[in-house]
């Protein structure tokens, strides 16, 4: 059996007494999309960080590609948490290229990488403007770019289709099944249940730090099974006050 | 290293902060004392009183020492405004979440940001010099005699050793994630060089020793007193790289 793109035992990380994670367990599959759903302030974000080594665990273990935090290959990984890596005096092309040589790609092989990714992402009329001149959803698109230029084998992805028009969601689904089908394993994260559905091959849902239980993507309706999820957590913890209450 | 360097470089010579700044420390500063040249010949006591060193002993000897005075205060200023950017910037426009999760250690990052630096600074004080000695020319000083090497050779190690005691600011700024209180920083070591010199301690005070060796000619200053910059940015060197790999994104 392949080792888990990423595994997560036990993870726990609190800001004060409601605010973080709190003994999350989540593995992801080389070859599948796992997503992270929940409402604002649940931990998604936080969890991830967790996961990339931007927060350290008080408790709990997190292996990527077999291998703790310390030792992780991070050539294999590609991200985008919150803010693209792109610097806005730099041009498009400059801010990938700068990216693909972070990301320990051969200088050889950066140009096709580069003229690659700008095409998947429909990228060219922006290649040789400054970054601090697009438009939200391209800068997004740019940090997406430069977060997969390198073929990861692990792709986290935190709502990577925050500011994304259509076609920009469509583009990045493309790419991502691509990876996918390579065998990479992809966690992402989002609010639009539907556009989960489309790409996942499992679902968790977290809820107040802790993961409550999963969705099925291929469900008939799928955010009342969220939201039923969510208001039975919310319910439980209520009514057994004391039982470990982590609300964001 | 050389993805970091190469990174780095890139930021710094495409910045207009950086490039705004390189102009005022170099054409500012030359412009600001060779233009107060014009005013030597003045009849007026109280002016010629505070002209100072340009009218004794005046000639290139006093000009570089009024210039020294003035690159002690204002390139401090200059070189940690950018540094306070470099070391501030990625928290302030979050571009910090992608320095993790690299195969690129963030202390190489850092030490390629300090690298990058000390190769900006050096080139910039190079540049004053040669700005200063350019606008003494042509605002009436004639030709450069060749015993001002050693004067000039001081202003360049003044500028340079500014920018060494300036590197504290990158550590704050990494403490504080932010440009601001880098700067803020700059500020409070300019303070307490000032405060240093006039009470007296100028000399053991670390950093107003460049300012106070270079403006006296280097005979109020000893080697010792000098060198002790040295141990002061290799341990903001070291406190710098070990904060940027211990880095946390907790707030």
């Amino acid at each position: 059996m392949a080792e888990l793109a990423i595994e997560a035992r036990s993870v726990e990380r609190m800001f004060d007494e409601t605010a973080g994670v709190r003994g999350v367990d989540i593995d992801v599959e080389q070859g599948e999309v796992h997503a992270l759903v929940g409402l604002n302030g649940a931990g998604k974000s936080t969890l991830m960080r967790l996961l990339l080594g931007m927060l350290r665990p008080r408790s709990g273990s997190v292996r990527i590609l077999g291998r703790s935090i310390a030792e992780t290959d991070w050539g294999s990984v590609g991200h985008l948490v919150e803010y693209p890596l792109a610097y806005g005096e730099l041009t498009v092309r400059r801010n990938l290229e700068l990216g693909a040589r972070l990301h320990r790609i051969p200088a050889r092989r950066i140009p096709a990488v580069v003229e690659n990714i700008v095409r998947d992402f429909a990228l060219e009329p922006s290649v040789n403007r400054p970054s601090r001149k697009l438009s939200l959803g391209n800068r997004q698109r740019l940090g997406l770019a430069s977060a997969l230029q390198h073929d990861p084998r692990v792709i986290v992805l935190d709502e990577p289709t925050n500011a994304l028009d259509p076609n920009g969601v469509i583009l990045l689904r493309e790419r991502l099944l691509a990876s996918v089908a390579r065998g990479a394993g992809v966690l992402v994260s989002s609010h639009h249940l539907d556009e989960v559905a489309r790409i996942a091959n499992r679902i968790s849902v977290l809820n107040h730090g802790r993961i409550i239980g999963s969705l099925d993507p291929k469900g008939i309706d799928i955010e009342r099974s969220f939201f039923e999820l969510v208001h039975d957590d919310d319910g439980a913890r209520v009514s057994a006050p004391g039982s470990g209450e982590c609300a964001a | 290293m050389i993805p970091a360097l190469v990174t780095e470089w890139s930021k710094l010579a495409r910045a207009t902060l950086v490039r705004t700044t390189t102009a005022l420390l170099v054409i500012g500063i030359a412009l600001m004392c060779s233009s107060m040249l014009l005013a030597v010949n003045t009849t007026d006591a109280g002016l010629a009183a505070k002209l100072g060193p340009l009218i004794d002993p005046g000639g290139w000897e006093g000009y570089l020492a009024t210039a020294a005075q003035v690159t002690a205060a204002a390139a401090l200023l200059g070189f940690g405004v950018v540094l306070s950017w470099m070391f501030g910037r990625e928290f302030t426009d979050g571009a910090i979440t992608g320095l993790f999760a690299l195969p690129i250690r963030r202390s190489t990052i850092a030490l390629a940001k300090l690298t990058v630096y000390a190769v900006w600074c050096a080139g910039s004080s190079v540049a004053l010099l040669a700005a200063l000695l350019l606008a003494g020319v042509i605002f009436g000083l004639g030709p450069i005699p060749l015993d001002l090497v050693p004067a000039a050779a001081r202003q360049v190690g003044l500028a340079v050793l500014t920018g060494a005691i300036a590197v504290p600011v990158a550590w704050v700024a990494t403490l504080a994630r932010s440009i601001i209180a880098g700067i803020g920083a700059v500020i409070g070591i300019l303070v307490a060089a000032q405060v240093a010199v006039i009470s007296g301690a100028g000399g053991w005070f670390t950093l107003s020793a460049p300012g106070l060796w270079a403006a006296s000619g280097g005979a109020d200053v000893s080697g010792i007193q000098l060198l002790l910059v040295l141990p002061l940015a290799a341990l903001a060197v070291v406190l710098t790289t070990v904060s940027w790999q211990r880095l946390e994104l907790n707030r």
